[in-house]
C-alpha cells in the first residue's frame, strides 16, 4: 500500500488582505506568537511559537484570522446536526481542562437533556456561535470554563468570562436567555489510608503542592496543584488520584473501546493539548483513543492492562517538552514510555508501544505518527499469523 | 533504607514459570526503589504477558504489606490471602523474604529483588549509594558524620592514605576521597583534632550470628 500524501496542514493563519493592523490578537495572544513589524507594520504570526488557544481566532475583529479547529463554520454546523441529534434546547459548552466528559452537567447546571460541546478552552468560541446558537431556537447556553488560575492556554478562561459578561449585559437589553458561566478545575485526591509516606510525590510534583510531615503524613496544597497527574503516576501506592481522571474511570475505558474495534486494534493515550480531538469524532475502526489531562498522567498500569486485554499497538501522543502547558511532562512521559518498553523486551514483547510527540499546530502531524505506527503494527500482526 | 533492585524480568519469568496460582507482595517499608502496589501490579501485567507469548497462563493476586520483615504484622496480613495460593513472588529486601519463607513453609517462596546494601538516594541523580554496613560499632561522631568503612574505597579507619588527587580517590576519579571529606568536615567545625585520634581496628572476628539483645 503506498502511503498517502498528505499535505501539511498549518493550524492557524492571517490573512493579510483582511488584516486591519488593530493589534488585538497581538495583545491577547499568551505566548507570544504574534508580532507586528516594526517597518511595514504588518501583523505576522509565528507559528512555532502557536499553541492554538484560538484565542486570536475569537477575537479578531476583521475575521482576518483562521483556524482548522473548532472555526466558527465548523462549530456551526455542528450545532445544527446536534440540535436536532439531541433534540434539546439547552446547550451545554465545556472546556476539556475541566470537563473531560458530561457526566457533571447534571450536577453542575441541573440539566440533564442538553446538546454537547467540548472545546479546548472555551475562550476560542466568538460572540457570534453563542448568538448564532440562540438565534437557532436554543433557549439555555452553559458554559464551564477552568479556573483562571488553572486555564492551559493562560487568557483563555479569564477572556471567556469577560466576553459572557458583555454578551449578558446585551442578551438582557434584548430580553433573551443567559448565558450561565460557571469555573472549575481538576485537582489532586489523596487517600491517606493508602498513603505510605514514601515522599515520591513532594519530590516529583513540579509545583510543590505536596508536603510530607512526620507525624502528619501527606497533605495537598490544592491552590498550587495545576491537576498534571505525575504525582498519581508516581505513587507507588495508589494513594492519588487526579479528579475526573481516575485509574478506573480510564481503565473501564479501556475495554469498551477495545471491543468496538477490529483488529489490528491500536489504542491512542493522547495528550490532550497534544492532539485536537475532530468536532465530527469520526475514526477507523482499527484505532480508538484515551483522553489524558497531560502526558503526566499516561499509566504503565493502564498501558499494559490494555495489552493483556488484546490491543495489538499502543500510541502514546505528548507535547513537546516546549509546549507543554504543564511542567516540560512530555520527557517526562517520554521516559516512562522507554521504561516500559525496556521492560516489555524482557519478557519477549517488542516493538508494540510506541511514544510521538505532536502539536495541534502541525495539522497532520499526529495523523502522520498514527499512520506509520498503524501499518508497523499491521506489518507485525501479519508476521505473527505466517 | 535498604536499597534493592529488580531481578531481570526474564529471570523472574524463570521464577514463577513452575508456578500457576501467584500472590506478589509489595512491602510499603524501607525499601528503595518504593515495592508498593504499584509495583506489585506492574509486575504482575509484565509477567503475565510474558507468560502469554510462551503459552504460559498465571493466575496472579496483587498485594502489598506494611513491613516484611516484621514477621507479626506479616504473618497476619498474609494469612486471610494465601489460600489457593502455590507461590510467593516477594518485592521486599531478602529480609522480608526470608520472613515470608519462615512464617509460610508449605510455601514457595521467591524474590523479585536483588538486595544491595543499606544506602540513600540521591535523587536528583536518580543514585543509590551505601551509607553503612552495619558494623556494630558505630564511629560516626568521630568521622564528621561520614562513614569510612562504605565511604571510602579502602575502608580506611585512619586516613587519609595519601593516594587522592584534588579531592578524587585514586581507585575512581568518580568518586570523592572520603578522608579528604572528613578533613574538610571537621575543619569546618573547628574540630580538626579529633582526626588525630586513633581508631582501634575493628573486630572482625565474628561475622555471623550477631544479635542484638
Amino acid at each position: 500500500m503506498a502511503e498517502p500524501v498528505t499535505e501539511e496542514r498549518i493550524a492557524v493563519k492571517i490573512d493579510e488582505q483582511y488584516c486591519s493592523r488593530c493589534s488585538i490578537c497581538r495583545s491577547l495572544c499568551p505566548f507570544e506568537a504574534i508580532t507586528r513589524d516594526a517597518e511595514t507594520g504588518k501583523i505576522l504570526l509565528q507559528i512555532e511559537k502557536c499553541q492554538v488557544c484560538g484565542i486570536c481566532y475569537s477575537a479578531c475583529p476583521a475575521r482576518a484570522i483562521d483556524t482548522i479547529y473548532y472555526d466558527q463554520g465548523s462549530l456551526l454546523k455542528y450545532l445544527e446536526g446536534a440540535k436536532k441529534k439531541y433534540n434539546s434546547q439547552n446547550l451545554v459548552i465545556m472546556c476539556k481542562g475541566s470537563a473531560p466528559d458530561f457526566t457533571e452537567v447534571e450536577r453542575l447546571f441541573g440539566v440533564s437533556g442538553f446538546i454537547p460541546l467540548s472545546v479546548p478552552c472555551v475562550g476560542r468560541i466568538p460572540d457570534e456561535v453563542f448568538l448564532t446558537a440562540l438565534g437557532m431556537g436554543i433557549g439555555e447556553i452553559y458554559v464551564l470554563a477552568c479556573d483562571e488560575d488553572y486555564c492551559r492556554f493562560d487568557r483563555g478562561s479569564p477572556l471567556a468570562g469577560r466576553r459572557i459578561l458583555a454578551l449578558n449585559l446585551l442578551l438582557g437589553q434584548l430580553g433573551y436567555g443567559r448565558i450561565t458561566l460557571k469555573r472549575s478545575s481538576l485537582k489532586v485526591k489523596v487517600d491517606k489510608d493508602r498513603c505510605i509516606s514514601c515522599g515520591n510525590c513532594v519530590f516529583y510534583c513540579p509545583y510543590h503542592a505536596p508536603k510530607l510531615e512526620s507525624p502528619g503524613g501527606i497533605s495537598f496544597d490544592l491552590a498550587a496543584c495545576k491537576g498534571c497527574g505525575l504525582c498519581v503516576v508516581m505513587c507507588p501506592a495508589f494513594a492519588l488520584e487526579l479528579e475526573h481522571w481516575e485509574r478506573e474511570r480510564i481503565s473501564a475505558l479501556i475495554p469498551k473501546l477495545l471491543s468496538e474495534m477490529k483488529p489490528p486494534r491500536i489504542l491512542v493515550f493522547r495528550c490532550q493539548w497534544a492532539v485536537f480531538p475532530s468536532l465530527d469524532g469520526k475514526l477507523s475502526p482499527n484505532v480508538r483513543l484515551i483522553d489524558l489531562p497531560c502526558a503526566s498522567r499516561v499509566d504503565a498500569v493502564h498501558i499494559l492492562d490494555a495489552f493483556q486485554k488484546g490491543a495489538d499497538g499502543i500510541l502514546v501522543a505528548a507535547c513537546s517538552e516546549e509546549d507543554c502547558k504543564q511542567e516540560k511532562a512530555g520527557g517526562k512521559a517520554q521516559r516512562l514510555v522507554a521504561r516500559l518498553n525496556e521492560r516489555l523486551s524482557k519478557v519477549g514483547f517488542s516493538d508494540r508501544l510506541y511514544f510521538c510527540s505532536v502539536a495541534p499546530r502541525q495539522g497532520d502531524g499526529f495523523n502522520k505518527e498514527l499512520e506509520q505506527f498503524s501499518q508497523k503494527i499491521k506489518e507485525l500482526s501479519q508476521g505473527a499469523k505466517k | 533504607m535498604i536499597v534493592t533492585a529488580q531481578k531481570p524480568l526474564d529471570e523472574i519469568l524463570g521464577l514463577v514459570s513452575p508456578y500457576s496460582n501467584i500472590l506478589v507482595a509489595g512491602c510499603d517499608g524501607c525499601t528503595q526503589p518504593p515495592r508498593g502496589l504499584r509495583e506489585a501490579r506492574t509486575l504482575s501485567q509484565l509477567l503475565e504477558l510474558g507468560g502469554k507469548l510462551k503459552g504460559k497462563s498465571f493466575n496472579f493476586k496483587v498485594t502489598t504489606l506494611v513491613k516484611q520483615c516484621d514477621s507479626f504484622l506479616t504473618a497476619s496480613a498474609l494469612k486471610p490471602q494465601v489460600e489457593g495460593v502455590e507461590a510467593v513472588l516477594s518485592l521486599a529486601c531478602g529480609i522480608g523474604v526470608q520472613t515470608v519463607a519462615g512464617l509460610f513453609p508449605d510455601l514457595v517462596v521467591l524474590p523479585a529483588q536483588n538486595t544491595h546494601f543499606m544506602g540513600a538516594e540521591d535523587r536528583e541523580g536518580g543514585i543509590l549509594e551505601e551509607r553503612c554496613i552495619g558494623c556494630g560499632d558505630c564511629l560516626l561522631a568521630l568521622t564528621g558524620g561520614i562513614c569510612p568503612f562504605t565511604r571510602c574505597a579502602k575502608g580506611l579507619l585512619n586516613g587519609a592514605c595519601g593516594g587522592a588527587r584534588d579531592g578524587k580517590c585514586e581507585l575512581s576519579p568518580d568518586r570523592y576521597c572520603a578522608w579528604e571529606l572528613i578533613f574538610e568536615r571537621l575543619e569546618k567545625k573547628g574540630k580538626l583534632d579529633i582526626i588525630k585520634e586513633f581508631r582501634p581496628p575493628r573486630n572482625y572476628q565474628v561475622k555471623a550470628w550477631r544479635l542484638v539483645p
